[in-house]
């Protein structure tokens, strides 16, 4: 299967996922949804692959949700005016909640190396694996709480903590890869120049132990989380989007979607972020 | 002296505790209620002589402040602040003894439903400023202790001055529970753990820590406060509502309405303390040499090599 807008390659024990997208700065879209779901399915199964990379090329590894509106009815939730039922509706939302679970809960480690930008659905990718590491260049971050949607990743607040949480989501201000490591979104930084080699040292070294022992300590972790309820959490994210997404709408919203149809993408993004400009 | 307290309460999912507090034509005394801007409700904790230890009458009016902001369309965040040079020492441990502030006094000799019914009223009164419909932001100076310091980690940011002192030794944050400090609610790393719970840490180290929003120097505190509380009003409209619903639902999910009828249970088991005549009493030694005397010889027995400010 030719695979466009991610490469897959195995070699050494390791599964190399790289998003393709360089030119959208690996945004998300459909495709690329599609092509994913059927590389995890095969890495997933694949016993030479022992441990997954996710990375991005070009300049970034992922800069979220593709926001065009082009090709993106599975990745982005319907557009306001778009008549879609409630069951739709929630059946969109727990297709993209289900998606970062079921790469949380793989049987295999997974590591997210991260450089550029990491927004939005990049972010939560970088989440959901098990361990990131990051160039000094990388910059953290989900604006989307400006925009009045809901931030749809429930691991907030086990990895930040409850204050941070609030912090980032309520601003939507992005943080450089320092901040992150210090707050615990971060596993390891390092100098742009040094991050290649170091995820290669990460990945080989897990990658010696047993793959049923790496299987089983994942497991026991999410386990864990599961008991204290993280399953029941991505549940109630759905459906809090679902209320989110419903609500009656206010003149002093910013009317995102018909901004960009009206004036393009570029225009909707400044738009969204300029009375943020000066807050670090 | 009515000891019934347990027939008076009322749970949080009956009214919210601000709600039981009148504030039209209401004079604040204890706390105070402004407008600093449209959108910017703020309110003043003001019994600076008593470093604005809690007193029945400054919850009164906190909770007539936050119900105003609710109900005020155009508030979006509200800031709480400390008047004087503290955020906050904790419940007024010398309010007279028919009030809920202090501990209740043997001397009423309360049942068991008493003491449970008086813990759900003051710890709900905590619960709910964390389940407050607005932002609510927390410009913190000073000492911010106890009772002030859960009132502090209920809002949803927190400002500190970096020399601020969050707790005090013999007291610190992890007598009374984990609801203390849903700051590290549910990440629980080690830099949150243990020895950051047990005594003072400063403004600085909390911010480190990560169990604060930030710190910075005492000269700029309100002007950083009021950077904070402009940005969330550029925020659209609602969706904070959402999202700290959605994130307070997630704490609850994982437990911490269990960790608050902990937190009332364990309140109540302390009332019933017996003390080993080597152990320091509240009561006696409040009754024997005052109740600053009482925190002296706290701190001291709690860390005896430590120079006893």
């Amino acid at each position: 299967m030719a695979w466009k807008n991610i490469k897959y390659e195995v070699k050494d024990n390791i599964g190399w996922i790289t998003l393709n997208r360089p030119q959208k700065l690996n945004a998300f879209n459909d495709a690329l949804l599609r092509e994913l779901d059927e590389i995890l399915n095969q890495a997933e199964m694949d016993l030479e692959a022992k441990v997954l990379v996710f990375k991005g090329a070009g300049r970034a590894f992922s800069s979220g949700q593709d926001m065009s509106g082009i090709g993106t009815s599975e990745i982005l939730h319907p557009d306001p005016w778009s008549r879609v039922t409630p069951k739709e509706l929630l059946e969109g939302e727990r297709r993209r909640q289900r998606r970062w679970e079921y790469i949380m809960n793989m049987a295999k480690p997974t590591i997210a190396q991260v450089h550029g930008y990491c927004l939005g659905a990049g972010l939560f990718l970088s989440m959901v694996c098990d361990i990131t590491i990051a160039s000094e260049d990388a910059i953290f971050g989900d604006q989307v709480t400006r925009m009045g949607i809901l931030p749809t990743m429930p691991l907030w607040p086990w990895m930040v903590g409850m204050k941070k949480a609030r912090e980032l989501l309520f601003t939507g201000r992005n943080i450089p890869a320092k901040e992150a490591e210090a707050i615990g979104l971060v596993n390891k930084v390092v100098p742009a120049s040094k991050l290649d080699e170091e995820v290669a040292r990460w990945a080989h070294g897990i990658a010696q132990h047993h793959g049923d022992a790496l299987a089983f300590a994942k497991d026991a972790i999410n386990g864990v989380m599961e008991c204290r309820g993280v399953g029941s959490a991505f549940r109630i994210t759905t459906d809090l989007q679902m209320a989110v997404l419903q609500r009656p709408t206010k003149s002093e919203d910013l009317a995102f979607y018909e901004l960009r149809d009206k004036k393009g993408l570029k225009a909707a993004l400044e738009a969204r972020d300029a009375p943020f400009k000066n807050f670090p | 002296m009515p000891t019934g307290f347990g027939w008076d309460f009322r749970t949080q999912y009956q009214k919210c505790q601000w709600e039981n507090h009148e504030y039209k034509g209401r004079k604040y005394k204890d706390a105070l209620y402004e407008k600093v801007s449209d959108n910017i409700a703020r309110i003043t904790l003001n019994r600076p002589e008593r470093r604005n230890a809690f007193s029945d009458g400054m919850f009164n009016d906190l909770g007539a402040g936050l119900h105003e902001a609710n109900d005020d369309p155009d508030v979006r965040v509200v800031i709480i602040r400390g008047a004087g040079t503290s955020f906050g020492s904790g419940h007024e441990l010398s309010s007279p003894t028919e009030e809920e502030s202090p501990p209740i006094n043997p001397k009423l000799n309360p049942t068991g439903v008493d003491y449970y019914g008086l813990e759900r009223r003051r710890c709900g009164k905590h619960e709910d400023i964390m389940n407050y419909p607005k932002i609510i932001i927390a410009q913190v100076h000073g000492y911010c202790i106890g009772a002030s310091e859960i009132v502090a980690q209920m809002c949803d940011f927190v400002i500190a001055a970096e020399d601020t002192q969050f707790g005090v030794r013999g007291f610190g944050r992890f007598t009374f529970g984990i609801a203390n400090w849903p700051g590290f609610w549910p990440g629980e790393s080690q830099k949150a753990w243990c020895g950051h719970l047990l005594g003072e840490i400063s403004g600085k180290e909390a911010a480190d820590g990560g169990m604060i929003t930030k710190a910075v120097p005492f000269a700029q505190l309100e002007e950083e406060t009021m950077k904070w509380a402009n940005i969330v009003c550029e925020m659209p409209p609602q969706i904070l509502f959402f999202a700290k619903e959605w994130l307070n639902v997630i704490a609850d999910i994982s437990g911490i309405s269990t960790a608050w009828r902990q937190h009332y249970a364990e309140h109540l088991m302390l009332q019933y303390v017996h003390f080993r005549p080597e152990e320091v009493s509240m009561y006696k030694v409040r009754r024997d040499i005052g109740l600053k005397g009482f925190i002296t010889s706290r701190s001291a027995a709690s860390t005896p090599d430590a120079e006893v400010k």
